[in-house]
């Protein structure tokens, strides 16, 4: 199992929403080492969308498939282990240690009483080196920043060792410094953990510099490419319902 | 140990390593204090244990273990025996057939509630939804409660509102062994429950995309809840508030929001402070004993005002 040619995820016609339908027609896929960012005006249904990818909602119509099989035949627990989700905003525990929050991750291997190998020890104090939070396993992780906070959930989403990872705007409270140190942190996982990693943003510039493919939920219709072929289609001209917005492909910026 | 007779200190060591103390203080010792003691301190910690699981299930620091109706299921049951019998003329014979049948239509009425909630359960959405469904239900069944109230006698009525005010007063040795087991069974669930229970500390979707099975996470943590609030409320009436104040007592105290902490300590804390309860209701060397629930209330709301106003609440 090695090359980009494996469907690691595929969307057919698939239409989101629960009793009623909120978008439809999502045609998408997505493999190994990609990054992919997911960008829509507000209310398009970005969340809706990732949530209904990582199981936690349930889709109206076509098709979720993960590694080729119907994301709908995964038990709670296999699901797991394909895909996991990082709330924009999760509620915090008071007085949950951090290390004890990105232990949280090693759900599925833990034992009955949620106690974690020697193994997963080592592996949670390394996950922190590589998010920057080194030495704060001790930390309060109710009292962490935001920045802090986003890459504790990150280094959780790392140790659950799943292949997609998806993260709903996991840019939104944090500051620009800690944008960019996010972004890349999360460009640095697809490449060398070899995973995929799709997030919703608002930051359409950082992802059209960052992302090997970006899916727009346009006012009219979907679309899925490479941030080049999107600007030549004039895709983001769809992004907004008003069509005074328009997209320039020289400045890359919306005038 | 305090009573409304105060036994010498002397006389109660001397009963229990088998010396010479006077009968009547063993009797009192061993049939009344003791058997009362035990009550309190398997209720307490049950309602403690209860309060903690449904806080964190529900993420909302205000649930207890009656939140989803389990006392005014049993409430209901309890209702329906006693007035709803004598409004079809029939009356209950003996006070020995009337206490058992309390604590068994309590019980058959918080059950049926939990699985009514069980049944509704897989078909709402989140937890917010089965809660307010909860409150909901606790509603209807609070109005029916007082239809049977307006059209029953007033002995009826009494034993009832005497039932809703809470009393550790003396359960016989098989009733005792019954609440024993059924809160022992209890607590051995609650202790599976500690690890989805650490799992839904920061939410729901967030626990979803570790792997816990929401469904029969959901379901575990209702059965033991009402195995323990129902089998206290079976037998010692609806007692309030140590359920919502104890585990923040045990949060405060051990600043730790493990579970695997949080658990025993709430249980210990809990049956400490409802021995204490038991205790003030008493008023040692009188005569008269305070419904249990008027202390708890006493003790549980300072503590409730003073976590809501003092502490960063979640």
């Amino acid at each position: 199992m090695s090359g980009k040619d494996i469907k690691i995820l595929e969307l057919i016609k698939v239409s989101l929403g629960y009793n009623k339908v909120i978008y439809s027609d999502i045609n998408a896929s997505a493999s190994s080492t990609e990054m992919i960012a997911v960008v829509g005006a507000n209310g398009m249904g970005k969340s809706t969308l990732l949530r209904s990818i990582s199981g936690i909602l349930k889709y109206h119509k076509g098709a979720v498939n993960i590694m080729g099989k119907r994301i709908e035949s995964y038990s709670p627990a296999n699901l797991a282990q394909q895909v996991t989700f990082v709330p924009s905003q999760s509620p915090r525990a008071r007085d949950l240690s951090l290390f004890d929050m990105v232990a949280t991750g090693c759900y599925n291997r833990s034992n009955w009483i949620g106690n974690i190998s020697k193994e997963d020890r080592s592996l949670i104090l390394e996950t922190l080196v590589k998010v920057g939070l080194k030495g704060f396993e001790k930390r309060d992780s109710s009292r962490l920043s935001d920045g802090e906070f986003q890459r504790a959930a990150i280094a959780r989403s790392l140790v659950q060792n799943s292949q997609i990872i998806l993260l709903d705007e996991p840019t939104a409270f944090l500051d620009i410094a800690n944008k960019i140190i996010i972004t890349n942190l999360l460009k640095e996982i697809a490449v060398t953990e070899k995973k995929t990693v799709i997030f919703s943003t608002h930051d359409l510039m950082q992802a059209l510099k960052l992302c090997d493919k970006i899916w727009v939920m346009g006012h009219t219709r979907f679309f899925e490419g490479e941030p080049g072929d999107l600007i030549e289609k004039g895709a983001f001209d769809q992004m907004f319902k008003d069509s005074s917005l328009k997209f320039d492909s020289k400045l890359v910026t919306f005038i | 140990m305090l009573g409304s007779i105060i036994l010498p200190i002397g006389d109660i060591f001397n009963a229990f390593t088998g010396g010479d103390a006077p009968r009547v203080v063993s009797d009192i010792l061993f049939s009344l204090r003791i058997p009362k003691a035990i009550t309190a301190l398997l209720a307490g910690a049950a309602l403690s244990v209860c309060g903690l699981q449904m806080q964190t299930l529900f993420r909302n620091p205000l649930a207890d273990p009656y939140i989803l109706g389990i006392s005014s299921g049993a409430g209901l049951g309890v209702a329906i025996f006693l007035m709803g019998f004598s409004a079809f003329g029939i009356t209950i014979p003996s006070t020995l057939f009337s206490n058992i049948g309390i604590a068994a239509s309590a019980w058959i009425g918080a059950f049926s509630v939990t699985l009514l909630i069980l049944l509704v359960s897989s078909r709402l959405k989140d937890n917010i939804s089965l809660l307010i469904f909860g409150i909901m239900l606790g509603s209807v069944i609070g109005a029916i409660i007082s239809l049977l109230q307006y059209f029953s006698a007033s002995n009826d009525l009494k034993i009832f509102v005497m039932w809703t005010m809470g009393s550790f007063s003396v359960l016989s040795p098989i009733k005792i062994w019954i609440m024993f087991i059924l809160i022992v069974i209890g607590f051995a669930l609650s202790v599976f429950n500690i690890k989805d229970l650490n799992a839904l500390l920061m939410g729901e979707a967030y626990a979803k995309s570790l792997g816990v099975n929401m469904e029969s996470t959901r379901r575990r943590i209702l059965i033991a809840t009402t195995l323990l609030a129902g089998s206290v409320t079976a037998f010692c009436g609806p007692i309030g508030f140590i359920g919502i104040a104890v585990p923040h007592i045990a949060r405060l105290v051990f600043r730790n929001a493990d579970h695997k902490v949080l658990l025993p300590a709430t249980a210990f804390l809990g049956a400490s402070i409802m021995i204490f309860a038991d205790t003030v209701a008493q008023l040692p060397g009188h005569s008269g004993v305070i419904p249990i629930n008027t202390v708890s209330a006493l003790i549980g709301v300072p503590v409730i005002l003073f976590i809501i106003l003092k502490s960063r609440f979640i």
